[in-house]
């Protein structure tokens, strides 16, 4: 991605993408649909927010937002979590404890989805490194937007020479990975605050499916549901459709865009039913497959692909 | 007792305890402690465990790392290996070293209900208690192996996030002993009998961590003498009972030759 390449913003603005700059996972990363590669499904009815486009229009509508609001990022994300969402990230990366291989030392190949900006990734990478001491672990970015790529790029530069040399970066649509990602190639498949955003959720987990090692894990961190705790989910809720789009009104100037972040949390499935899900796409679950963070605001899903 | 319908229910546990559990596609409870049934039917199987198949075979391979390695996650990774999975599937695991130390709580469970029938096959094991007393023993001798090991898993086992798990373990295992000693019981000495029988197994089992004794004689000196308390506590309560009965009567009696109208 060249710094001289222009994404159109919400606003109608035209601005480089060089200038997008530190901006995290907390939504996700996965946002533009390249005119070369349609899906097979971009016809198809899906939900935008509240609404109800079709799939290869919510991928442009998508990337939109993320345009729009892409340099308020990490302000917003500490605003709006509290700065709650740098613990879930934390615990998500030491709960796969990437890198704990015997004998010390073994490859492992991890891709984390819809990850341009690198904070699942630069977690792995540190985690897997000078935690684990294993130095043979490989992280691949791979994300639809290649401006949130050359921006995860950027911030790559400020990482250790070694941690650098065991990352590459991948533009690709998580529905349709390309070929060079080999059938059973990958020990872990991470997508963080990332699928919510998918037009085709089931094509995109049936892809982590056959990108995945027989005994491989998919690990997926995504805002759920509270129903559980009747009274913290009232204030939650209060929370997130009055408090979030006014504090995107006054920090990033953007309304819509966190209207958009509130209702597609709203829309996605609960715990049980993304499970059932993500065991439909032929993942094993183990226990109740899933791990409520904060009451459920965020919740980590895992499967493993069967021997 | 009624040795049939005992030894078919142990029977029936024995071929649960070895049928693997497929689960990858059907939906679990929330709640593993709802998963259990809350008494032992004749007529039902008994419901899935905990564990499925992916998560039971890492675990079982796991097992054999326990004596060298403790209730680590080194020993799962090592039984993960063995089982022929790659390193980073033992993180499937919900609960980490607890899954481990959870699975041999309930796999030591489910071998005491194999080998209680030919346990109490023994002539001399003539009342409930002895055969609570032999099974306490049997369930005992199940962490032989990992003796060495269990003080750290106790410390792990009194973590709050795993207490509750651990404590529903506790219960069922002690209600599988009165169980499989044949206790019919029907009346507040069911729970009574529970609590002791769990506050007697887990006093021996920690006096067993620290036990250098040749095959571990001095808990088997513990254990009886926690029992025989237990049993005298239990014979005092109920004469201090008869005894405030009486006494409670005979009081209403002398009041009413007296003519209170009671």
């Amino acid at each position: 991605m060249s710094a001289s390449s222009v994404v159109r913003s919400r606003a109608g603005l035209f601005r480089p993408a060089s200038c997008i700059s530190r901006t995290s996972h907390f939504f996700s990363t996965s946002r533009q649909l390249r005119e070369s590669k349609p899906t097979p499904t971009s016809d198809r009815p899906t939900h935008f927010g509240y609404e109800t486009v079709t799939e290869s229009v919510k991928q442009e509508r998508v990337a939109e937002v993320f345009t729009s609001v892409a340099e308020s990022y990490d302000k917003m994300n500490d605003l709006m979590s509290m700065g709650i969402h740098r613990l879930w990230k934390d615990h998500f990366v030491s709960s796969l404890n990437p890198g704990a291989t015997n004998p010390t030392g073994m490859p492992q190949r991890i891709l984390d989805v819809a990850g341009g900006t690198g904070d699942i990734a630069f977690r792995m990478l540190q985690h897997a490194h000078v935690n684990n001491g294993n130095p043979n672990v490989h992280v691949t970015i791979s994300d639809i937007n290649p401006a949130m790529l050359s921006v995860g790029r950027q911030r790559s530069l400020s990482l250790p020479a070694s941690h650098q040399s065991s990352l590459s970066f991948l533009e690709a649509n998580a529905e349709v990975l390309p070929s060079s990602l080999k059938d059973n190639s990958l020990d872990l498949y991470t997508v963080a605050f990332g699928i919510r955003n998918f037009s085709n959720m089931p094509a995109a987990l049936r892809e982590a499916y056959r990108v995945l090692k027989p005994g491989g894990i998919f690990a997926c961190m995504e805002f759920s549901k509270v129903d559980k705790y009747p009274i913290f989910n009232a204030i939650y809720k209060q929370w997130s459709f009055s408090a979030i789009p006014l504090i995107g009104q006054l920090v990033a100037g953007d309304r819509d865009s966190y209207q958009y972040l509130v209702e597609s949390i709203e829309r996605f499935p609960s715990q049980e039913d993304f499970r059932d899900m993500i065991a439909d796409a032929g993942f094993a679950i183990v226990g109740k497959g899933y791990e409520d963070l904060t009451g459920g605001v965020a919740a980590i899903h895992k499967g493993i692909k069967p021997l | 007792m009624s040795s049939p319908s005992l030894s078919r229910t142990a029977a029936r546990l024995a071929r649960s305890a070895r049928r693997p559990i497929a689960r990858h596609s059907t939906p679990t409870s929330s709640s593993r402690i709802c998963q259990k049934s809350c008494y032992h039917s004749y007529d039902h199987p008994p419901p899935p465990g905990p564990f499925g198949t992916v998560d039971r075979s890492i675990l079982a391979a796991a097992y054999k790392h326990i004596p060298e390695h403790g209730f680590s996650l080194r020993a799962i990774g090592l039984g993960a290996r063995d089982a022929g999975y790659p390193d980073i599937s033992s993180s499937i695991l919900p609960d980490g070293q607890f899954s481990l130390i959870h699975y041999h709580l309930v796999m030591q469970r489910e071998r005491l209900a194999e080998k209680s029938q030919e346990l109490l096959k023994d002539a001399s094991l003539a009342s409930v208690n002895d055969k609570v007393a032999a099974l306490t023993w049997e369930r005992l001798m199940g962490n032989r192996e990992t003796i060495h090991r269990w003080q750290e898993a106790l410390a792990i086992m009194a973590q709050p996030s795993h207490l509750p798990t651990s404590l529903a373990e506790l219960a069922t295992l002690s209600d599988d002993i009165w169980f499989l000693a044949g206790d019919k019981a029907v009346d507040p000495s069911w729970y009574t009998k529970r609590a002791a029988l769990s506050m007697v197994y887990s006093s021996s089992e920690l006096f067993m961590t620290n036990d250098t004794s040749p095959s571990f004689l001095e808990t088997r000196k513990f254990l009886d003498r926690r029992l025989e308390e237990v049993q005298s506590v239990g014979g005092t309560i109920a004469s201090m009972g008869q005894w405030a009965g009486f006494t409670l009567n005979a009081g209403i009696n002398v009041l009413r030759s007296k003519g209170v109208p009671v």
